[in-house]
């Protein structure tokens, strides 16, 4: 979980910012407030050894700075870690270089005059996390430790904006390929509307983003009230439980000419007792939860309740698949309901 | 009583969405538990929640509510009010405790079906 990870300060203070950091598990508006669904996941979903650079330049706390300036020129960098048998002890940067020359001590070791008070990021650590150390420090990369504290990579923003930019092409094809698929005849003879939201976990900002979509969607065409608000309900509850007690998902909402189908799908943990978790008042939400107004146990039961039919499928460790369907045709005459609702 | 009147019954005051919509109240809904309001399934619900989130302003967009009242006067966050503009559902701030609140409304409705 994001909230778990902290800058990481060798030999130095953590900040005020630094604080904010750690208990802010992500914050959408470090990121732009109107990021995509798909950035946001991928954020999440990247982690720092995922993108960083392994092959590491770096110099003995012997060298001299003659030397570092060297290597500096010829590999066109602007720092150096020094690091012996994977032990990070400093960095040496082009200023460290120009305040040698200016004093005359460019043939003294990297360690005589390297920086020691580091900022360093954890190679499991999300990228959105790495993203906020590139806004608040001025440092343009950063050493990378793994869980040993070994230095095994070295993020800068380039390495990140490179990943991101692959992966959204890469999503972005696959959004082509889905849209393309959108509205085509069934064997049936029927068409079909088909979109699709990306779930992001914890990511409570947004949750209900895509349940208030569904419902605008659903009265732009013309679905009676009724279902549109039922269709809604399934949505919100399936969409807030993804968010806070899965890994992530994706809410699937497809209209056919007599039925609409919510599905919403995660990437575990999995559910133990579907039995016990379909019955109202059981939950295994934490208080955090509660207090946005979550977390009574009853998502599940409001959804199959709303729903002309429901399906669920869950593999502990792997995933929970919940589906709801709605007959187009409502079983009464709709309530009027006015306003922009 | 339409969102105009229930500002002024609540000592209230509009903080996003048209104050001026013609919708009526068809029932009050005071509950700060989400799923509880979901569960309803009233129109035209004037929903009274201490829940002073975005949820709080999605839940009532999905069950059709005609207004939501943050009462205690807590503060309202600029995503709060962002999300009820955007959605079209108008959030009034009342410095009233809930139970105060509901006992003015129940007044009042007995005072319209009375005139």
């Amino acid at each position: 979980m994001p909230a778990e990870y902290s800058p990481t300060i060798l030999q130095g203070q953590h900040t005020n910012d630094d604080e904010i950091l750690a208990k802010t598990p992500l914050d959408t508006k470090a990121l732009g407030g109107d990021s995509s669904v798909i950035i946001m996941e991928l954020l999440q979903r990247f982690k720092v050894r995922d993108v960083m650079k392994r092959q590491i330049i770096a110099v003995a706390r012997s060298t001299t700075l003659r030397e570092a300036q060297r290597l500096m020129r010829e590999n066109r960098i602007s720092g150096l870690p020094v690091c012996e048998d994977g032990r990070l002890y400093g960095i040496v940067s082009v200023n460290d270089i120009i305040n040698a020359l200016d004093n005359g001590w460019i043939e003294d070791s990297c360690e005589r005059h390297m920086a020691t008070n580091l900022v360093v990021m954890e190679a499991g650590m999300p990228i959105s996390f790495a993203l906020r150390y590139f806004n608040n420090y001025t440092y343009g990369r950063f050493p990378v430790l793994d869980s040993n504290r070994k230095l095994v990579g070295i993020l800068s923003q380039r390495d990140v904006m490179r990943a991101l930019l692959y992966e959204l092409s890469v999503e972005i094809r696959k959004l082509e390929r889905k849209t393309a698929g959108n509205g085509p005849l069934r064997a049936t003879g029927e068409r079909y509307f088909r979109r699709e939201w990306a779930v992001v976990r914890n990511d409570l900002s947004r949750a209900g983003h895509a349940a208030n979509d569904i419902k605008v969607i659903l009265r732009e065409r013309k679905v009676a009230r009724s279902v549109a608000r039922r269709v809604a309900v399934a949505a919100y509850e399936l969409e807030i439980n993804i968010c806070i007690h899965s890994h992530g998902g994706v809410l699937v909402l497809l209209i056919s000419d007599d039925t609409i189908t919510i599905t919403a799908k995660d990437r575990g943990p999995g559910i133990p007792d579907i039995e016990w978790a379909c019955r109202d008042g059981t939950s295994t939400a934490n208080d955090w939860i509660r207090s946005l107004g979550f977390g009574a146990g009853m998502g599940l039961s409001n959804s199959k309740r709303v729903a002309d039919s429901f399906d669920i499928q869950s593999e502990v460790g792997k995933f929970t698949k919940v589906t709801c369907t709605f007959n187009m045709v409502p079983p009464e005459p709709a309530p009027a309901e006015g306003g922009a609702s | 009583m339409t969102i105009a009147d229930v500002v002024k019954i609540l000592d209230g005051k509009l903080m996003a969405g048209d104050g001026n919509s013609p919708r009526a109240v068809g029932a009050v809904v005071a509950n700060d538990l989400m799923s509880d309001v979901l569960l309803n399934d009233a129109d035209d619900i004037l929903l009274l929640t201490s829940l002073a989130s975005d949820q709080a302003i999605r839940t009532a967009h999905i069950v059709g509510a005609m207004g939501v009242v943050v009462h205690n006067a807590k503060p309202l966050s600029e995503t709060m009010l962002k999300v009820a503009a955007d959605l079209g559902v108008p959030l009034v701030s009342s410095p009233l405790a809930k139970y105060d609140a509901c006992v003015r409304l129940h007044d009042a409705f007995l005072a319209e079906e009375r005139s």
